[in-house]
């Protein structure tokens, strides 16, 4: 069967995240996630789907922390789940992911639409989409909020600057996705008992022709620190509500704000 | 031979792409679309610009045609305007030179051949520093570097016909329902937070934004699930970055992906009923209430000393 790819990022959640006096980040207590975005990605897909009759499966590249996002992902509907298991994950940029999912898009083969999300929770950088669009030579729309499939073709609504577009292309398509596309719903018991039963694939990078100078990432990460908030951090204490309004305005007019 | 090129979809955007760009003693070359008004940008510091004519309405579909007058000129760097389009643009010209590409900046460089970006990641609770040496490409949000008109500068404009990839076919552009006034650019900002119950609720804190003379910023949610307030009109990462003198917000929770759009304020005002909401950590001044009863009083009181 003709299969819609949604790819996902397992990532740390940016919420577990502890910033320590000194300015360096604490990742101790942080937990993996699928990026929260890449959960539209896969409603979107499973969506697309059935809409037309396609099969649903998700695609990850990622180390080995990545193998508890697989069955997440299949929770979430997709009927199987592919895996670019290799530790160059860690230190990978755009151009490195884009490349191994591109290739491990065509190792999977026979697929109509592959969906990304705008941007990943983590590095938010938006260019993995179009960059897989552009090594697959694959039309590509950005940035949609709504889309349908009739027949080989897709119509999707994108969101810009200062506008909507409506826009077309025949399939085999990519489209990355605004989290406004859908809303993801919680999986439920039933989803996480069949989600057992189900494949996952797991590739190596020869499995998909890449080594790891292909990988090799194009940007070099000098200095990653916390960033450090420098205010005030006064809470106005009074007894009334209308002495503390009065003492935050008497505050701004010191400072010349109001 | 310009070192760095820049592309932008707007000649604003894109006259400030060239200032920063410039004097960095590499040249700079403009990118546009914009027949009418190419030649302006010579004004603005571009040593050489290409004017790219072709029949598709879309820009992205040039970016294979730009990936190869990049790949023939050779220039160092090429500076794209963080847009919709200009990020695809600035995504698929990496993939075709296969190079790298630091996306949506916070600061910006030139050191002895290399590129030297920072930005947020992590939603904006950390920062990174990146090195890119040899040829790269980087988004730069808008409004980061400030446009220069340079007197009596001008710049030769060479007419470029460019292939389109017609796969992909505008059928309809809407406009945006417009805000009346610009969020980037407000000297004051009241900023609307899920904490509201309902859209009506809201008038009170549009009242409390009529006699600071502020404008009406909001939370992802209030936009995107609510639909109360316009697309444009929220704060953040994937919103609009704000850097008033003063933004005062209600009932938001001060969540990293909001915060890191308020960071440039000179002084943050927070109303929360929950001691323990984050945004008071990112604020100068916080009332631990309930805003329903705060707000009218801040308004009250307000309004007491402008008179
Ligand atoms: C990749 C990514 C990008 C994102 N980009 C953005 C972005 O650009 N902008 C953005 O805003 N969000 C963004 N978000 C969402 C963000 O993480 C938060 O979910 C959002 O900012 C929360 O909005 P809020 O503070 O209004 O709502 P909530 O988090 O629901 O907070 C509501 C607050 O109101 C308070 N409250 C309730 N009732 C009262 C009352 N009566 N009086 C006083 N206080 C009250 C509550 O204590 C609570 O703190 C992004 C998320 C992701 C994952």
């Amino acid at each position: 069967m003709a299969k819609i790819i949604a790819c996902y990022k397992w990532v740390t959640d940016e919420a577990d995240i502890r910033i320590n006096s000194e300015g360096s980040i604490d990742f101790s207590k942080a937990k993996g996630k699928i990026s929260d975005y890449d959960k539209n990605a896969i409603e979107a897909a499973m969506q697309a789907a059935q809409s037309i009759g396609a099969s649903a499966v998700a695609l990850t590249f990622g180390t080995a922390k990545a193998k508890l996002s697989l069955k997440d992902a299949l929770t979430r509907g997709p009927a199987e789940s592919f895996w670019v298991c290799s530790e160059s994950a860690e230190k990978a940029d755009g151009a490195a992911t884009a490349k191994v999912l591109a290739e491990a898009v065509k190792k999977i083969g026979d697929y109509r639409l592959i969906i990304c999300a705008e941007g990943a929770s983590d590095t938010y950088a938006r260019q993995v989409g179009p960059r897989i669009a552009a090594r697959l030579d694959l039309p590509c729309i950005t940035s949609v909020r709504g889309f349908e499939i009739q027949g080989d073709v897709i119509t999707a609504t994108r969101k810009l600057d200062n506008r909507t577009e409506v826009v077309k292309a025949g399939l085999p398509a990519l489209i990355s996705v605004l989290p406004e596309v859908n809303e993801a719903p919680i999986p439920g018991l039933k989803a996480v008992l069949d989600a057992g039963k189900k494949r996952s694939t797991e590739f190596k990078l020869q499995d998909i022709g890449l080594t790891d100078a292909d990988v090799a990432p194009r940007t070099e990460v000098r200095d990653f620190k916390a960033y450090i908030m420098n205010r005030k951090n006064i809470i106005i204490s009074a007894d009334t509500n209308a002495d503390k309004v009065k003492e935050l305005v008497a505050n701004l007019r010191k400072d010349g704000v109001i | 031979m310009p070192g760095i090129f820049v592309y932008a979809d707007t000649v604003e955007a894109c006259a400030s792409l060239i200032s920063a760009a410039y004097g960095s003693a590499r040249g700079v070359c403009a990118l546009t679309f914009d027949e009418k008004r190419a030649d302006e940008l010579g004004g603005y510091g571009a040593d050489k610009v290409f004017l790219l004519k072709g029949d598709n309405p879309m820009q992205e579909s040039y970016a294979k045609a730009i990936a190869a007058l990049l790949a023939k000129e050779g220039p160092e760097v090429f500076l794209v305007g963080s847009s919709t389009t200009g990020r695809e643009i600035a995504a698929k010209v990496a993939m075709y030179l296969d190079c790298g590409l630091v996306g949506d900046i916070s600061s910006l460089a030139f050191e002895g051949g290399k590129t030297i970006t920072t930005r947020y990641i992590y939603g904006g609770a950390a920062i990174q520093t990146e090195v890119l040496d040899g040829y790269a490409v980087v988004t730069v949000p808008k409004g980061k570097f400030e446009a220069r008109k340079y007197e009596g500068k001008t710049s030769d404009v060479i007419t470029l016909k460019v292939e389109s990839d017609n796969r992909v076919t505008l059928k309809e552009t809407i406009p945006l329902e417009k805000d009346s006034k610009d969020l980037g650019a407000a000297n004051i900002v009241v900023c609307i937070g899920m904490g509201f119950d309902k859209k009506e609720d809201m008038k009170i804190a549009e009242d409390l934004g009529r006699v600071l003379g502020a404008t009406i910023g909001c939370t992802r949610g209030i936009v995107e699930e609510r639909h109360w307030l316009p697309a444009g009109s929220y704060i953040g990462i994937s919103g609009t970055t704000v850097k008033p003198s003063m933004y005062i917000s209600l009932g938001v929770s001060g969540q990293i992906q909001h915060v890191v759009g308020i960071r440039d304020s000179k002084i943050i005002v927070a109303v929360n009923s929950n001691a323990n909401a984050p945004i008071f950590m990112a604020a100068d001044y916080g009332i631990v209430g309930d805003m329903y009863e705060i707000i009218p009083l801040l308004t009250e009181a307000i309004r007491d000393v402008k008179v």
